[in-house]
């Protein structure tokens, strides 16, 4: 690498020295052309690299300076050297013919600075941002728009760097130059870079720690910057935008072309928006919140995840006189309004830079939000929202005309961003005020929207905003059902955005008032809208239904699902109306089929159903995701007048499709209609279904009621509710169609061969979901059904053609139905029958003589793997209450077992099944276990481990195939993941303990079992297996575990295995997973804090391992603890981490530093004699010295010191790690 | 469950076949397959549908064990394939000759002396060194459809 750092040497040196100046220029200009040119990069980027990372390389500039004193004047440099480089550069800048190379230079200007800002003194880094901010200015019509905004971000990036050292007139006096551009006389283009650089302050967010570049110091110190900025500045550069807009609105408004001013004002609109998307942390509330660094702030919706991002502003009332008071809003309505009128012109146009601006401007306004509105009941609010949406009203109103146009070839934009307003207005507000805001605007303000159109339009509106949106979203759907087949049209993003605003207007009347504060008008648009979605679901599903090719993607499906519970939430404002509907379309689809056997196609009325299923199982359920979901608000609440179940429009619904259902169970019906599709989506909707409806756990709840004080109404609604709740209660309907879901779960197992996605459904989803109610095992195990369903899976041989996945799901259901049994007795027995036959078989084959050949017959192959599948899932449902049997049943099997380990030790696939049964088993058992038991399963796990390691270390695979060489080490990866779990969960044995003794009784030591553990595996784990992220994760998680933990069983480590374990813990320390090299250096601060307090308390701590020792050789070693510090000392000088870790390696240095003192000493001295600028070395001596004596630290290891540790370290680092990098 | 019907059936059709029939949904990555007339081990497997109502498939990629070999089939899941019986024997390796043969210690005492060298240069030197280095080496014999190959190397030697 070529260094510049010697350039001239002194003053005197004559021609020789312009020439080497000029030589560098030139080889900087060479490798900004090869760069471009892609010859030879590689070189190139060293030389580039080399200017950049060269210390102090100001001397090669003092010449040049000499030649051109005049440039220096104006930015008033002190010291003459920095200064002197800098102007070599922008010598560079200005000089250079080649655009890159100014390029260039400007990033090496910004890494210079960085990287030796403490040396500057203050004029220095003032005269630095100085020569930016002029630099910009004075080239603002340069046709090379990067370079201005690289030197404009190094300008940024610098203020930002000496921001908490700046006083305020100094920064007073950069912005009063940025300013003056932005407002005086300038030129256009001056005015547009000023803006300019203010959005890289503000944008690009050098103040916004998320997106602020990395200049090697804390956060806090972003924090702190972040939040002067905010409060002292964020105001005042949002009036210069704004101010700097309205000057040049006028020019805008009155030429009828395009003009140069429209770039200020789109760059200003632009800023704006940016200072608004700002996240508002201080004084939002009114009150100072004290400053939390580390956590990210809670947005306040927190509703749903949305597909259309609506961020909330929350600026505060410091900002009401500039945002709200001031007619701001009016003068950008207005500016849009002027822009409107002049598409037809030339210039602009629906998609032109300013108009997009100022649309993007307008709908942030409407997001507008929170304390900056004055506590008068929100009528500010409302009165600043009315405004919008008069303004907005014209994108999308009347819908029909408006959907017309796009039809027709205009853009779609605006129409969307319209949508985009109403999602943010509907965010801000309640329902009920969103609706309202329309019927004002026709009254108030009909006169002030003063387009023809406009007023022929509001002449047929006596009605609220929901209206408006419910019209406006038939018109995206119809356009929908038109253009069906093609994705991505406007009509989906239309649609998209409509349906969240939708959904955020709904879900807060869905969880609390219900319904009935919805005007009818809105009920009937609502019931409409929802017929027309329905509509055109089927008619997309019909088309489809003949496509051939389609594979979901697991993204689409979720995308239908919120999409489907968005239409729940409409169908639900108009329950009354939707489930009538939703019994039509199903009964006229039934009859089409029964009508059609065997004549007709019926695929698509099958695909039909299929839609129909999915839409009417949102809308009667919500997703439990783990609770118990109640029957939804609206329902409830809804149909007060029936009090006769079988008449409930829900009994009926979900009747009738039960009763559909259940005729998959005749042969020749299954076989005409009952498609594995059409399956799928009858399980799902049992599921869903099943979950709120199936025998609810408490069937009715008196004196629940939220809603209506009349006594009558209270007691209506009473009877409705218990009408609908008991039905399908266990006393009422409940076992006979618990009896039909078993039974088509049954069918689908048995009846429907290969189909693994209908069979994964029915195990995962209904099954699983039946016996997670307990009322519902206790009917469960007392159906017929249910019982044969448990005879086959015990005695059949149907059930052994389930994927493998599902045999471990069917049997952990059937394990967790035994909870349904009487009593602990029963429901063990219950586990014992189930799980009998696997014990059996496993024993027999064990015993036989030539178990080596039967055992790799395929058909003993599946068979195995599917027992031990099913073990796996029995261990899975491991209850208090079934752990006896089931620990019988693991360890009648622990012989056969091994015995199977040995056999299969060629068969990987095999071999993974054991070892994840036996994770799963000792991880469900380990805590119950007995003092005596604990003995076994550990002597047993033991054995296990060294067959595995016994039968791996030293293999070698012989093919031909790269592929098969990839699986293997997958497969090996995999496995050794599975060991290290399972001494994960021998190790929580100390930790949770439901035993009677302890189990120390039978001379168990865990620690020393699982460090015995480790010495077996960790032999197999190479390196190179520690790529694989999670089988890092999990070995450093146990390992740091275990040292932290236990770090006095280190001591008693033989040599081998601590060469391995400190040789991993190394590894980890220079891994690029931050979280990894966290977890070693606590495992490192557990091991030194242990020595030193063991050896304060005159104790041997780790004994002749930190003393050093002497290898084969009889060569005397560190000890570990002194080659930790010396590589600890070196990461953290020398390489690259992420800042977040400094403290944890403060506490693992601080120790490890008391250990060794002496070697610390040595290390320290070496680092200074290094060092042969004077400058430097002093100043690195002052950091060493006061790393370990400022803050008054002293030599104990309590928490008070740690924490003074870690501020020092990182003042330590702040100082020196800039020079010493760059030797 | 027994796997008695199963050994009769396949004892019966062809002897040797080595083969035995299996439906193909459960089949599963990392087992085996014959896929054209050759045994494979599965690394991959998807499912499909012939068409939105209709039955599921099974699309296989397998590798050919003893070639390396990619190879590829789809069937109905539902449908039965042919899963060859693939075995594996551990044997002490005791020479190797100057032919492309090695000698190995079968379980009994007896040797096997018809078992070929791999061709392949890089599998082997690492046979041919290690024996050279004296290693005590364990060499793992696949045979499946009436074909051998040595298919792991094992050091057994203290170590």
């Amino acid at each position: 690498m070529q260094g510049y750092s010697n350039g001239g040497g002194g003053g005197e040196g004559g021609p020789a020295d312009l020439a080497k100046l000029q030589s560098i220029m030139q080889s900087i200009e060479i490798a900004c052309s090869s760069i471009q040119m892609h010859v030879n990069p590689a070189a190139a980027e060293a030389t580039i690299l080399a200017l950049c990372q060269s210390p102090q390389p100001y001397k090669a500039c003092q010449f040049i300076l000499a030649l051109d004193v005049s440039s220096i004047a104006p930015y008033d440099c002190g010291a003459f050297q920095v200064i002197a480089f800098i102007l070599f550069l922008s010598n560079l800048a200005e000089n250079s013919q080649v655009t890159n190379a100014r390029f260039q230079a400007a990033a090496a200007i910004r890494d210079a600075a960085m990287r030796e800002w403490a040396f500057l003194t203050a004029d220095d880094r003032r005269g630095l941002i100085s020569f930016c901010l002029c630099f910009v200015m004075q080239h603002a019509c340069s046709p090379e728009g990067y370079v201005q905004a690289k030197v404009s971000s190094v300008a940024a990036q610098l203020i930002k760097r000496g921001w908490l050292d700046l006083s305020a007139s100094e920064k007073e006096a950069f912005f009063n130059q940025v300013n003056q551009a932005i407002y005086c006389n300038h030129g256009v283009d001056v005015q547009f870079i000023g803006i300019n650089f203010l959005e890289s302050l503000v944008h690009v967010s050098e103040f916004s720690p998320t997106t602020s570049s990395a200049m090697g110091l804390p956060r806090e110190f972003h924090e702190q910057c972040r939040m002067s900025l905010e409060l002292d500045y964020l105001k005042t550069f949002y009036c210069w935008a704004r101010d700097a807009a309205i000057s040049v609105t006028k020019v805008i408004i009155e030429s009828d072309a395009a003009v140069s001013e429209v770039k200020v004002c789109t760059a200003a609109l632009r800023l704006l928006l940016q200072i608004l998307n700002w996240d508002f942390r201080y004084n939002t509330s009114g009150t100072k919140m004290s400053i939390n660094v580390f956590s990210a702030g809670v947005r306040q919706d927190s509703a749903s995840a949305k597909r259309t991002e609506c961020i909330l502003v929350q600026p505060g009332p410091a900002w009401r006189d500039v945002l709200i008071s001031s007619g701001h809003v009016e003068w950008v309505l207005n500016l849009y309004a002027a822009l409107r009128e002049k598409f037809s012109c030339k210039g602009y146009w629906l998609d032109c830079p300013i108009a997009v601006s100022a649309r993007k401007l307008i709908v942030q306004f409407c997001s507008l939000t929170g304390t900056i509105f004055s506590s008068d009941n929100g009528q500010m609010q409302e009165y600043h929202l009315l405004q919008l949406l008069s303004g907005i009203l014209p994108w999308v109103d009347p819908p029909d005309v408006v959907a017309k146009a796009i039809e027709s070839g205009k853009s779609e934009s605006e129409m969307l961003d319209g949508c985009r307003a109403l999602l943010s207005i509907a965010t801000v507000t309640t329902p009920f005020i969103f609706d309202q805001l329309l019927k004002s605007i026709s009254v108030d303000h009909l006169f002030v929207i003063t387009l023809l159109l406009q007023v022929f339009a509001m002449m047929f509106r006596p009605f609220g905003t929901l209206t408006l949106l419910s019209t406006l979203m038939c018109e995206v759907i119809k356009n929908l059902m038109l253009n069906s087949s093609e994705e991505g049209t406007w009509s989906w993003d239309a649609r998209d955005i409509l349906l969240d605003t939708w959904t955020t207007l709904l879900v807060s009347i869905d969880s609390k008032e219900g319904n009935a504060l919805l005007p009818s008008e809105v009920l009937n648009a609502t019931a409409s809208l929802f017929a027309l979605i329905v509509e055109c679901e089927l008619k997309v599903a019909s088309m489809s239904a003949m496509d051939d090719d389609f594979n979901y993607v697991q993204a689409s499906i979720s995308a239908m699902d919120e999409r489907l519970s968005s239409y729940a939430l409409i169908a639900r404002a108009a329950i009354d109306a939707t489930v009538p509907l939703l019994m039509r379309l199903f009964t006229e689809r039934f009859a089409r089929l029964h009508q059609g056997r065997g004549m007709i196609d019926p695929t698509e009325t099958l695909e039909e159903l299929y839609s129909l299923l999915l839409i009417t199982g949102h809308v009667l359920a919500d997703e439990g995701e783990g609770e118990t979901p109640l029957v939804p608000n609206a329902i409830q609440t809804c149909f007060l007048d029936t009090l006769e179940a079988d008449k409930h429009p829900v009994v009926i619904l979900s009747g009738s499709i039960i009763k559909f259902a259940e005729q998959c169970l005749d042969p020749e019906m299954r076989l005409s209609v009952f498609s594995p599709r059409l399956m799928e989506a009858i399980v799902w909707f049992l599921a869903r279904w099943s979950q709120t409806y199936l025998m609810p756990f408490e069937e009715i709840r008196d004196g629940y009621s939220n809603f209506g004080h009349d006594y009558e109404h209270q007691l209506q609604s009473l009877h409705s509710r218990k009408a609908l709740l008991s039905f399908f209660g266990e006393h009422n309907q409940g076992k006979l169609v618990l009896d039909i879901i078993v039974r088509v779960a049954i069918t689908t197992l048995v009846s429907y061969p290969g189909e693994k996605d209908l069979q994964e459904l029915t195990c995962n989803q209904l099954l699983h979901a039946l016996v997670q109610g307990k009322n519902i095992c206790l009917h469960l195990v007392a159906l017929d059904s249910w019982r044969e369903l448990a005879n086959a899976f015990a005695n059949g041989k149907t059930l052994f053609l389930l994927n493998s996945t599902n045999q471990r799901s069917l049997a952990q259901t059937l394990v967790l139905s035994a909870y349904g049994m009487r009593n602990a007795e029963a429901s063990n027995q219950y586990v014992r029958d189930l799980t009998n036959h696997i014990m059996t078989y496993l024993v027999e084959l064990s015993n036989k003589n030539n178990l080596k050949n039967v055992a790799q017959q395929p058909d003993v192959i599946l068979s195995v793997s599917c027992l031990l599948e099913r073990l796996r899932g029995a261990a899975n449902a491991t209850e208090p209450r079934t752990q006896k049997a089931l620990y019988e049943l693991g360890f009648s099997v622990m012989n056969p077992i091994l015995l199977l380990l040995e056999v299969y030790k060629h068969e990987s696939a095999v071999v993974y099944l054991l070892l994840k049964f036996i994770v799963d088993w000792v991880d469900g058992q380990i805590s119950y276990l007995e003092a005596q038991e604990t003995a076994v399963v550990v002597d047993f796990c033991m054995r296990l481990l060294q067959l595995y390691a016994s039968h791996n270390i030293g293999k070698v695979l012989m093919t031909l195939s790269s592929s098969l060489l990839n699986e293997a080490k997958t497969e090996k990866y995999k496995d050794l993941r599975a060991l290290l779990q399972l001494l994960s969960s021998l190790c929580s044995k100390d930790l949770v303990d439901f035993s009677s003794d302890s189990i120390e009784a039978q001379g168990t030591n865990i620690s020393q079992v699982v460090f015995f553990g480790l010495h077996i595996v960790t032999p197999l784990i190479s390196l190179d297996l520690l790529k694989y992220p999670k089988l890092c994760h999990d070995y450093f998680a146990l390992l740091s575990h275990m040292l932290e933990v236990y770090p006095e069983t280190v001591a008693q480590l033989n040599t081998e295995a601590l060469a391995h374990v400190l040789g991993t813990l190394d590894f980890g320390l220079h891994h690029q997973d931050s979280e990894v090299v966290d977890m070693c250096l606590r495992a490192l601060k557990a091991l030194a804090s242990f020595h030193y307090k063991e050896m304060s308390a005159s104790k041997v701590g780790l004994g002749p391992l930190a003393a050093g020792l002497k290898d084969s050789n009889g060569n005397p070693q560190e000890g570990i603890l002194s080659q930790f510090l010396r590589s600890l000392l070196q990461l953290l000088l020398f390489e690259d981490y992420s800042p977040d870790l400094v403290s944890t390696a403060a506490d693992a240095l601080f120790p490890l530093i008391l250990c060794e003192q002496g070697l610390y000493q040595r290390l320290g001295n070496e680092l200074i004699e290094r060092q042969v600028n004077p400058t430097l070395r002093s100043r690195l001596t002052n950091a060493l010295q006061s790393l370990t004596n400022s803050n008054q630290l002293s030599s104990t290891l309590d928490r008070v010191n740690y924490q003074r540790f870690r501020k020092n370290l990182n003042n330590f680092l702040i100082e020196v790690r800039g020079f010493l990098r760059t030797m | 469950m027994s796997d008695e019907e199963h050994h009769f059936e396949s004892k019966a059709d062809a002897g040797a076949s080595k083969t035995y029939p299996q439906q193909a949904g459960t089949i599963r990555k990392n087992g085996y397959i014959v896929i054209k007339n050759r045994p494979c081990k599965v690394v991959e497997v998807s499912t499909s549908k012939t068409g939105k109502h209709g039955h599921a498939k099974c699309h296989f990629v397998g590798i050919d064990i003893f070639t390396g070999k990619k190879l590829e089939d789809i069937v109905p899941s539902s449908h039965n394939c042919d899963v060859p019986h693939v075995n594996r024997t551990d044997y002490q390796l005791i020479d190797i000759s100057e032919d492309g043969f090695v000698s190995l210690l079968t379980e009994n005492g007896n040797t096997k002396d018809d078992l070929r060298l791999p061709t392949d240069d890089n599998l082997l030197s690492q046979i041919k060194d290690g024996f050279a280095e004296g290693k005590d080496l364990v060499v793992s014999v696949m045979s499946a459809m009436g074909e051998e190959q040595i298919c792991a190397l094992k050091d057994i030697g203290p170590k």
